[in-house]
């Protein structure tokens, strides 16, 4: 039986704990009475794995078992969750992989020869051979690639399909293959609760054109929060083109959600309590940390790049898309969701070294913006942890540095769209378009491995609705010139960021550090 | 360099390296269940182990304890006619009572008498467990009970070690008996075990919980031994544990005026409760840390 998430009160006893700050961590004392959010432990892994995986899809939820949806002659395709999930990428093997086996497993034996599989990449950029081996295991691998395994590519005019256009007016666009397929099976893992549903199909395999439609300002304004997808016009406009789709497609969905295994020995104590570290762990973390900031910065990024989690699997789910999403979210609340009482005046999240987008990559500062106001700030459900008009105080060294193969639009964003307006409703305006139609970014998005040209404005838009929540927003240890360029402000130390915060929210705010990896969900009451 | 120590400090302080690590008020509903496993105390009773111990013990221990503190001990003649094992079994209300209690056993007692301590506190850094082990040859009991409660106790007894229990489990608040467990009752039964009542007195004036050495002045402790108990046929755990209860008491008393008025008392069911009076918290500390006679020292007045 692991142990529920709780709220720790900070007193005289309480350790220092634990920040991250993207590539380094830090032991950081906090004031008496701030509130700590502190995830449930780990839920045990399912045992016989294959076991769970075949009777997922011999008794599906709302669904006829999959054999049943199988016969010589059937167009299948199966598509996939990219590299964007889990974070950090997954030990082999990956659950992706060992459910496609699966499903293959019935394909072969039902003498299904038209097999497809699909990244479900949308806009993200294409998968390297490596990392598509990875999620798909060798024996996959081998067996499709290069011919049948592909990349989504949401610019190949030629193989997209416009479904037709939801009763609000979005468009339905999706792969041609997936469309005109007699069954799409799609395999996801649900790390947070944004993820999956009719978030998948219709975001993961489409193009712009649908994109735009849920992918915008107005919509993540009205989304409180995103990762609540009950309260998300996000999801409801994902919803309405999934139940869409529903109508000319037969769609098997199959998710899977995690533990809170994230952090691999020797980086174990990450996931552990501070006040519950061993003397192991405190020389883990010394030695962890002095090897840390002593490394070079290419060695460093090289070290954190190959960390791969130990995650076991909580649940898989398959069958009907809406059915099963339910489960799935109930387990992965089950693993991520606490209860808090109240918020807080100050927000205090520390930023680790990854995100969705910079998987192999670098986390540049708009996705340092995405992970804290996008990402953090949303993982709550009911209300923000912090009240309107509060701060958010982010630990992360932010640094002006960008990939130039993966995000080659963003750099243009920060330099021009940025020096510009920050206001997201502004540049979703006066750029968004042109970028999303740039020939060269669109070029690089199909044939090198760059991010599509109007994916740094969603990430932007990611964390509109905590730019109008906020009064402030505080790195501390930022590179002041990148932190300024995004209009938010720079602190050197924590204490002089609750300094600056008590010029919005006086001398004697309440404080809530959300503790986070492994991941957290407040549910604010 | 500079911010290696700076992180070893910071390591140092926040977890409390050289004292007893403390969980937040807050995180302690939510402590994990401590894992099923005792420390290993076998080593301390090894022939050579013992022997430094015993070393350790009377040219250390109890030098410094009986230089700190001035123990008294009455009714030795109890153990005559007993063979061990047999269980010690006392008030506690001090973490001098340990060493003071093996102090005036005889030799050939103490040298066969191992004493039963919290799991949880002395056993919970390797470093207590093993030199408290080493000198006062304790070994781990559970005071929440589980599988691991009593079975070193109980292999400890078929291996002919005396022990020494204190059954309230834990030191007093204020110098009064606490609410006596049955654990010490419920093995003297199963293995037909005597059981020697102890009365110690002044220890909680002279160390009280929280105080790392004793206050200065030298006080008095009081160590009044009690004829032993054995259980008869028929008899519950719930009945000797009360018997021995009223033995420790019946001790008390004698300690406090004399044999005779005290057998007077007992005859009448009129002995003192050592739970002490009834009264608020400050009086019953008052009382119970009243200043016992100096060993030696004259009554200037007889009592009445």
């Amino acid at each position: 039986m692991s142990r529920p998430g709780f709220v720790l009160e900070v007193d005289e006893r309480t350790p220092p704990l634990l920040v991250h700050e993207g590539e380094s961590f830090r032991l950081q004392r906090f004031p008496l009475g701030t509130q700590v959010v502190y995830p449930p432990d780990s839920l045990p892994r399912i045992r016989n794995l294959d076991a769970a995986i075949r009777d997922a899809l011999m008794n599906p939820v709302d669904a006829e078992p999959l054999p049943q949806l199988m016969k010589p002659g059937m167009r299948l395709t199966i598509a996939f969750d990219d590299l964007s999930l889990p974070l950090p990428p997954m030990r082999a093997p990956d659950i992706r992989g060992r459910i496609i086996e699966h499903v293959l497993e019935i394909a072969a034996r039902r003498g299904v020869d038209d097999v497809k599989l699909v990244v479900a990449n949308s806009l993200h950029r294409r998968m390297t051979p490596r990392e598509i081996k990875h999620v798909l295991g060798e024996r996959v691998f081998r067996s499709f690639w290069p011919e049948d395994v592909a990349n989504h590519d949401a610019e190949d005019r030629g193989n997209l399909t416009h479904v037709g256009l939801t009763d609000k007016g979005e468009d339905v666009e999706i792969n041609r293959r997936a469309a005109e397929s007699d069954l799409l099976v799609y395999v996801n893992i649900n790390l947070v609760a944004m993820d999956g549903g009719h978030k998948s199909v219709p975001v993961g395999l489409a193009s712009y054109q649908s994109l735009k439609h849920h992918h915008n300002v107005h919509t993540m304004m009205h989304s409180a929060s995103f990762m609540d997808p009950t309260q998300s016009a996000l999801h409801d406009s994902a919803g309405r083109m999934g139940r869409l789709l529903a109508e000319h497609l037969r769609i098997f969905q199959i998710e899977a959600t995690l533990n809170n295994d994230v952090f691999p020995d020797p980086f174990g104590f990450l996931n552990k309590r501070e006040w519950e570290w061993s003397v192991k762990d405190q020389a883990s973390y010394l030695a962890a940390k002095r090897a840390n900031d002593a490394a070079p910065a290419r060695v460093r990024r090289e070290v954190w790049r190959r960390i791969e989690a130990p995650y076991g699997i909580t649940g898989v789910t398959a069958g009907e898309t809406e059915a099963v999403h339910q489960r799935t979210l109930a387990n992965l609340h089950r693993q991520q969701l606490v209860e808090v009482n109240g918020q807080a005046d100050i927000m205090v999240a520390g930023l680790p070294y990854i995100c969705p987008y910079n998987v192999n990559s670098i986390m540049n500062p708009i996705l340092v913006q995405c992970l804290g106001l996008g990402y953090f700030f949303n993982m709550y459900r009911g209300k923000p942890l912090v009240r309107p008009r509060g701060v958010m105080i982010l630990f992360h060294p932010v640094p002006w540095e960008f990939h130039q193969v993966h995000h080659p639009s963003y750099v243009d964003f920060f330099e021009e769209v940025l020096s510009e307006t920050t206001d997201p409703s502004q540049l979703e305006a006066k750029f968004e378009q042109h970028y999303a139609h740039d020939p060269w970014y669109i070029h690089l998005y199909r044939n090198s491995y760059a991010y599509h040209g109007v994916h740094p404005f969603y990430m932007w838009y990611w964390g509109a609705y905590a730019m109008d929540y906020l009064s402030d927003v505080i790195f501390v240890g930022a590179d002041r010139r990148s932190v300024a360029r995004m209009g938010f402000r720079t602190a050197t130390t924590f204490v002089d960021a609750l300094e600056m915060a008590s010029e919005t929210v006086g001398r004697s705010p309440t404080i809530a550090y959300f503790h986070n990896p492994p991941l957290v969900m407040a549910d604010v009451r | 360099m500079t911010r290696l120590a700076d992180d070893v400090r910071q390591l140092a302080a926040g977890w409390r390296w050289t004292r007893r690590p403390l969980t937040p008020r807050s995180a302690e509903h939510w402590l994990p269940a401590p894992p099923l496993k005792e420390f290993p105390t076998d080593w301390a009773r090894a022939p050579v182990a013992r022997a430094i111990g015993q070393a350790l013990f009377d040219f250390g221990l109890k030098p410094v304890t009986w230089w700190a503190i001035a123990p008294r001990v009455a009714g030795l003649d109890a153990l005559d006619g007993l063979t061990p094992p047999v269980l010690f079994v006392s008030n506690h209300a001090s973490h001098a009572d340990t060493p003071i209690l093996l102090g005036v056993l005889p030799k050939r007692w103490r040298d066969r008498t191992a004493v039963a301590a919290a799991a949880d506190y002395f056993f919970d850094a390797w470093w207590r467990a093993a030199s408290t082990a080493l000198v006062l040859n304790t070994f781990p009991i559970e005071r929440a009970g589980g599988p691991l409660a009593v079975g070193t106790a109980e292999r400890l007894i078929r291996e002919g070690w005396n022990l020494v229990v204190y059954p309230e489990g834990t030191r007093s608040q204020d110098g009064w008996a606490g609410r006596f467990r049955h654990g010490a009752a419920s093995l003297s039964l199963a293995y037909r075990l005597p059981c020697v009542p102890i009365a110690i007195r002044g220890s909680f004036a002279a160390m009280p919980r929280g105080r790392g050495w004793a206050v200065p002045g030298r006080p008095a402790v009081s160590v009044r031994f009690g004829p032993a108990l054995v259980p008869e046929d028929g008899e519950d755990f719930r009945s000797l544990s009360r018997r021995i209860s009223q033995a420790i008491a019946r001790a008390w008393d004698e300690d406090q005026t004399t044999w005779w008025d005290s057998k007077r008392r007992e005859s009448r069911g009129a002995t003192p409760s050592i739970q002490g009076p009834a009264a608020s918290r400050w009086r019953r500390i008052w009382q119970s840390t009243r200043p016992l006679p100096r060993p030696g020292q004259p009554r200037a007045w007889p009592r009445s």
